[in-house]
């Protein structure tokens, strides 16, 4: 049923070159490479500062398809203006080379996707313009230093966050973006890890047949702002899922099934434990009531969800 | 006027080192003046820091292009085409982070003292050197040893480390101290050169069309790029236990492993930057790591 | 479509169909006073068929200038139009679409950037984007408007230039008055304005590419960036070109300076945008009353025309600059434009003065043009120079203003 059952499955075409320099351990090379390997060499990839704009810095560049890089809001703006001047130029003027049939895809980080791209991305939806956007969601401003987002979860150490003087560190919720999205009646919304590759390429997959926005936020693993070693990118992003923390799911015309359900979910500090931005709910003392927060949150969301999804 | 250079790759220190540098020739009365470079920094990529130390009031800024001092923090960086550390380098001191005694053709004084085996001993990380660079640096230009630890302690304050943890440094420091030598930098042949530096200026034309338009068009051309001298770890495929499940191929952020034709995984050495995604994935355990070996 | 006659048009529908005969492909869209009219009136033909294009209403100007650049750099003809707020808000993006080199062509109606809010002329608004990268065109009239639009877009796509133009017309001044434009056909326009395709555009480019990547080090940002400024300098040559075969075509010659009366005159009056036409009108009266004056008008803000300015100005005693804007702290924003100009030639003015005056639209009188002149003459009588701009501001602006803030409860007697 599912085009990819296995890593084994995975397209041998890479749109992504080695070299650039994002940080070792990068979630968003992860994803964008990915992603590409499924939408394929004809896209047109958008971009905005953040941290995966250093995949693309003159001289260099490590991204195989075409490339525009744009403002910081303005991400699915540009890509509305750049399918728009496509499809008009294959309409109007009768121009039927490949590029005007090219895909558009942005790709942007957490700042740009919930925060100051965020009106432009919404306009783009309610137009219905037919594009990716694909946001690698590493909670927080990576590369400027790792500043507080609206992606920041509760509880997170930023820069501008800091747990001190008592302080939890980010005072904050996570701002709900896929349910933000659904509210929009978009096609297909879908969240992804990178730990869940097959799951991953499916989505990607199945986002083609539909004709609108087809958005997609996924969970990056920071280690530079995270404060964890390259080599546990995955592990940390497996037990993202596997605590319920970071739920695996899709909505289609704003139909929401999971696509993971755990049966039982590990406790949140295995996660939380992993990273350094979430120490000081661990040392010097145990923050017993921060953490049961965390844990009560995500179990009372899954309850939701064992209740509507186990049932059927 | 002296002008220091640090070279290191991120996560290592060097701006930390280059600050413990400033702070203490400013506790030894001299003018001071330390930055480190700005770009995109990267954990493993090269980076650099300079400071410029003088009696007199300094009257220059912007990137050191002819050092009189060198300080190298990761030995493999020497020879790397992007950090080139000995740019500009005619003639002072050279201060090499190794574990061996390399022979480099250099005019001027080669001071080398294994810091990384240090930083392991006193502080149990590899890559926690700032201390100890920052401190050679100090010996170098004869500062004395109570203004140096004064420095470190200041720096490592100001970045929040637990007193234990300053402690651990202060000791590294010490150690990397007491085993280099100072020298006189006013002796130095660099010292005594000018500042200034001539050049010619050309007259920039119109380029039409569109190659004065800023684009790339050699799409996917960082696959030049080494990014393989960034591991401290390596990654080595034990092909008795690697069955080609391709999971290791699946996760690696950089695209830096490929099935051979018989299946089995194999690891771009040239781009691998040393993440160990592959190694922790792997559910055959095929996949070890092992120090990199850093020759010169 | 046939050959149009003359028609009664605002400022605003000659824009729409500056758009319209430039066969534009892509419109994008996003409503502000006084600009709104443009955009309604080209939503309507695209909407009906009279116009082939498509049409998108943003939900921000920075978003719609971004998209706009976009398209445009896909390779569509792309046209926008905004005003004050509206530039403000989407400032960034103009470097964005230079930057990307995208020949798009942006009306602006200028008005008073806020706080305090005004809906009226103020052309700060256009001139804060003088360093963006965009060639600026300042229409006098409705025909120029319809003109530069057309001029625009040839000398935008120029492969010897490649970069957007501002064309902007002053708001209620030009936006809302009409006056006959005469309309060439899309077939004529044709003739002048060959097919957009852009060497770099992502459907055109002979390979693909990565646009606008970060620049990390010094030397190539200084190259890129003094390319565009090199092909903006090279866009005043192009001008000369196209205009004279614009001219030939359609009878109607521009530069990018306009001299009205300056052959014998020993001031000038140095202007643009639509008060010019106040100020030629008075110069007729000026000359009977014994002051030998002369019009300036400058077309072309960027590039700047400094050999033009310069050689327009050699033999003319004094200068004053009316200035329909303003820069806290330093003055009038034409005033060292002009200055820049002027200093390196021999035979200049010996007088230059900066006046500031029909900001937010304020009537200028003129009494205010008489004085403007008066105060060049005594300067050159008596000297006295000052490099700080006045404001026209009369007795009766001081009557109505102590009226006014009477009813608004704060104490003022008027200037002692």
């Amino acid at each position: 049923m599912s085009k990819f059952r296995s890593v084994k499955d995975i397209p041998d075409d890479e749109y992504v070159a080695p070299g650039s320099s994002l940080c070792a351990g990068c979630g968003s090379e992860i994803i964008a490479r990915h992603m590409l390997k499924v939408l394929g060499k004809d896209t047109i990839f958008v971009n905005v500062p953040g941290c995966y704009a250093i995949s693309t810095l003159f001289p260099f560049t490590a991204v195989k398809v075409p490339f525009v890089f744009a403002v910081f809001g303005s991400g699915a703006a540009v890509a509305q203006g750049i399918k728009d001047g496509l499809d008009i130029l294959k309409e109007k003027r009768g121009i039927n080379n490949e590029r005007v049939n090219y895909k558009v895809v942005v790709y942007v980080g957490d700042g740009a996707a919930y925060d100051i791209g965020f009106q432009s991305t919404s306009a783009a939806i309610h137009r219905n313009l037919d594009f990716y956007f694909v946001c690698y969601d590493n909670e927080a401003y990576g590369n400027t230093g790792f500043q507080l987002s609206g992606a920041t979860p509760y509880a997170s150490r930023t820069s501008t966050s800091e747990p001190l003087g008592g302080s939890v560190g980010n005072v904050y919720r996570k701002k709900d973006i896929f349910e933000i999205w659904r509210a929009h009646r978009a096609p297909y919304i879908a969240t992804i890890s990178v730990s869940h590759i097959t799951d991953m390429l499916n989505k990607f997959e199945k986002a083609k047949q539909f004709k609108g926005p087809k958005l997609f936020v996924a969970l990056s693993i920071c280690p530079t702002g995270w404060g964890a070693s390259e080599e546990e990118t995955v592990r940390i992003a497996r037990l993202a899922v596997e605590t319920g923390m970071w739920p695996l799911k899709e909505a289609v015309y704003g139909e929401v099934k999971h696509t993971f359900i755990p049966r039982r979910l590990k406790p949140v500090e295995e996660y939380l434990k992993t990273q350094r931005r979430f120490r000081h709910l661990f040392h010097p003392v145990r923050r017993e009531e921060d953490i049961k927060k965390i844990q009560e949150e995500v179990e009372s969301y899954w309850k939701r969800v064992w209740e509507t999804e186990l049932s059927k | 006027m002296y002008r220091f250079r640090f070279h290191g790759r991120g996560g290592q220190g060097i701006k930390t080192a280059s600050r413990i540098f400033g702070t203490a020739a400013f506790l030894e009365g001299f003018y001071a003046q330390d930055f480190p470079m700005y770009g995109p920094e990267r954990r493993g990529a090269p980076v650099a820091a300079y400071v410029r130390v003088s009696r007199e009031p300094i009257v220059n800024r912007g990137y050191i292009t002819h050092p009189d001092v060198v300080l190298v923090g990761d030995e493999t960086l020497l020879f790397d085409p992007v950090a080139d550390p000995l740019r500009g380098f005619s003639g002072g001191v050279l201060f090499v982070n190794t574990m061996t005694s390399p022979q480099i053709d250099i005019s001027g004084e080669l001071v080398t003292l294994d810091v990384t085996g240090l930083a392991l001993e006193y502080i149990g990380r590899t890559s926690a050197i700032s201390a100890g660079v920052g401190a050679i640096a100090c010996k170098i230009a004869g500062f004395s040893k109570g203004t140096t630890m004064e420095a470190v302690e200041r720096e490592l304050e100001e970045l929040g480390l637990s007193e234990e943890l300053i402690d651990k440094n202060l000791r590294l420091a010490e150690e990397s101290y007491r085993n280099v030598p100072s020298f006189d930098l006013d002796s130095l042949p660099s010292v005594r050169e000018s500042d200034y530096i001539d050049t010619n200026v050309v007259h920039v034309k119109l380029d039409e069309g569109y190659v004065g338009v800023a684009t790339i068009a050699k799409l996917g051309n960082t696959a030049v790029r080494r990014t393989g001298s960034w591991r401290i770890l390596k990654p080595v495929v034990d092909l008795n236990k690697c069955t080609g499940c391709k999971i290791c191929f699946a996760y690696c952020p950089d695209v830096s492993i490929y099935l051979g034709e018989d299946d089995k995984a194999y690891i771009d050495y040239d781009h691998c930057k040393g993440c160990l995604i592959c190694s922790s994935v792997c559910p055959f355990k095929a996949i070890t790591m092992v120090r990199e070996v850093k020759t010169l | 479509m046939k050959s149009r006659k003359g028609m009664m048009l605002t400022g605003n529908a000659t824009a729409a169909w500056g758009a319209r005969v430039c066969d534009v492909d892509y419109i994008a869209a996003y409503p502000i006073t006084p600009q709104s009219e443009i955009v309604e009136l080209l939503s309507k033909w695209v909407t009906s068929g009279e116009m082939k294009a498509k049409f998108v209403e943003y939900e921000s100007e920075h978003s719609m200038l971004a998209g706009a650049g976009a398209a445009s750099l896909a390779g569509a003809r792309a046209f926008t139009a905004t005003s004050s707020q509206g530039l403000a808000y989407a400032f960034e993006n103009l470097f964005a679409v230079s930057g990307w080199r995208a020949p798009m062509v942006m009306v602006n109606v200028s008005r008073g950037i806020g706080m305090p809010m005004t809906l009226q002329v103020d052309n700060t608004d256009v001139f804060s984007a003088r360093d963006t990268g965009w060639i600026q065109l300042h229409a006098e009239t409705c025909q120029e408007i319809l003109d530069f639009i057309i001029l625009a877009y040839r000398l935008g796509e120029d492969r010897r230039v490649l970069l957007p133009v501002i064309v902007n017309m002053d708001g209620f001044f030009l936006s809302f008055t009409r006056e006959p434009v005469y309309i060439p056909s899309m077939e004529e326009v044709s003739e002048f304005l060959p097919p957009y395709e852009p060497p770099h555009g992502i459907a055109f480019s002979s390979e693909e590419l990565a646009y606008a990547p970060t620049i990390i080090l010094g030397h190539s940002y200084s190259y890129f960036k003094y390319q565009m400024h090199l092909s903006a300098l090279k866009a005043k040559e192009v001008f000369y070109e196209i205009a004279r075969e614009f001219g030939d075509l359609f009878g109607r010659y521009y530069g990018p300076i306009e001299k009205y009366m300056m052959d014998d005159a020993d001031y000038a009056i140095v202007s643009m945008n639509s008060f010019t036409s106040i100020i030629k009108g008075a110069v007729h009266r000026l000359r009977e009353e014994g002051y030998k004056v002369g019009v300036l008008k400058i077309n072309m803000f960027r590039p700047f025309p400094n050999e033009e300015v310069a050689e327009a100005l050699k033999g003319v005693k004094g200068v004053a600059v009316f200035d329909l804007n303003l820069s806290p702290g330093a003055g009038g924003i034409i005033y060292p434009e002009l200055l820049r100009a002027l200093y390196h030639v021999d035979e200049r003015p010996k007088v230059v003065l900066d006046f500031v005056g029909g900001l937010g639209g304020k009537e200028l009188t003129y009494g205010e043009i008489r004085f403007m002149v008066r105060k060049v003459a005594e300067a050159l009588r008596d000297g006295g120079v000052s490099p700080y701009a006045t404001l026209l501001f009369t007795e009766e602006d001081t009557r109505k203003m102590i009226a006014d803030m009477e009813i608004a409860g704060k104490k003022w007697g008027g200037f002692r």
